[in-house]
């Protein structure tokens, strides 16, 4: 197990760079989310303002 | 006429929230399982490199994301002109969608890219043709949001953002041509070459597996993003009081 973590040496480059990668894939769908809640938000509170 | 009734569903807003709302948990659900499949393929299933050992492995995690920060600004580009011939709305809206996403994996591909470089060439930077270009790409990002957050007036943010979105695609095909036209010591192509793929079987098929979960999670979030900027976008259509209720 601990040969698969240090990669041949190589494990201090290449698990920061899997975490970042998918660090920011998963980032993106929390921000996409995030601003689809929003401008559902702002939305209603609109219709509630025009009514 | 078929192709027409789709031409026009595509320039309706509603159609297109719902065709986003219905097809976003698909997309999103094989993307998921597809990255994990070709996480272990590419991290427990695939031998070493002869050359570069393990180290090799980083390309499950930098050529997808450097792949997905071209494809995000073709299809910005793309969209982004069909708005200024068409003069459609939704098409504006999916290229605002693009923007902030291909920044974002465009820092993926350089801060990968940096951790592949250091142990590989020695240095995490160096002024190489294709690593300045992809920097190039983070600016010409940054620049499209700026524009678009700095004019008020929605239509003109559309236009103006839209016209530096097309011109500068050109930088895409210089990312991509950039490691054979000049000496550089990033590596060629391995996988999009004419011909045959100079990789073993049991290395390409996680990789190739990564670019098709890559290419299904831009679609999700896509199509998440363009939603909200539809809501944003339509303010009094009768068509968000339906969805919202």
């Amino acid at each position: 197990m601990s040969e698969f973590f240090d990669m041949g040496g190589y494990g201090k480059y290449l698990w920061p760079a899997f975490a970042l990668g998918f660090g920011i894939v998963v980032l993106n769908v929390v921000l996409a989310l995030n601003s689809l809640s929003s401008a559902k938000q702002d939305a209603r509170r609109r219709m509630e303002m025009s009514q | 006429m078929a192709t027409w009734t789709w031409f026009h569903r595509l320039a309706s807003p509603p159609h297109v929230y719902a065709f986003a709302r219905r097809w976003t948990p698909w997309f999103g659900g094989f993307a998921a399982l597809a990255m994990c499949a070709a996480l272990f393929g590419g991290l427990v299933l695939a031998p070493a490199d002869y050359q570069q050992k393990d180290a090799f492995r980083m390309v499950y995690v930098h050529a997808p994301t450097a792949w997905l920060s071209l494809m995000i600004y073709t299809t910005m580009a793309v969209a982004a002109a069909v708005g200024l011939i068409w003069r459609m709305k939704v098409a504006h809206a999916a290229a605002a969608a693009c923007a902030p996403v291909g920044a974002w994996f465009t820092v993926a591909a350089l801060g990968t890219g940096m951790l592949w470089g250091k142990p590989m060439w020695g240095a995490y930077w160096v002024w190489d043709p294709r690593l300045t270009a992809e920097l190039v790409l983070l600016f010409l990002y940054f620049g499209y949001m700026g524009l678009r957050a700095g004019i008020e007036d929605p239509v003109k943010a559309d236009k103006a953002s839209a016209v530096l979105a097309v011109v500068g695609v050109i930088n895409v095909p210089i990312i991509k041509f950039s490691v054979e036209w000049w000496n550089s010591l990033h590596q060629v192509a391995t996988v999009m070459q004419m011909g045959k793929p100079k990789m073993d079987f049991d290395m390409l098929w996680p990789l190739l597996l990564m670019f098709l979960a890559f290419a299904s999670y831009f679609i999700t979030v896509l199509l998440i993003r363009l939603r909200a900027e539809l809501l944003r976008r339509e303010r009094n259509a009768s068509w968000i009081r339906e969805v919202l209720a």
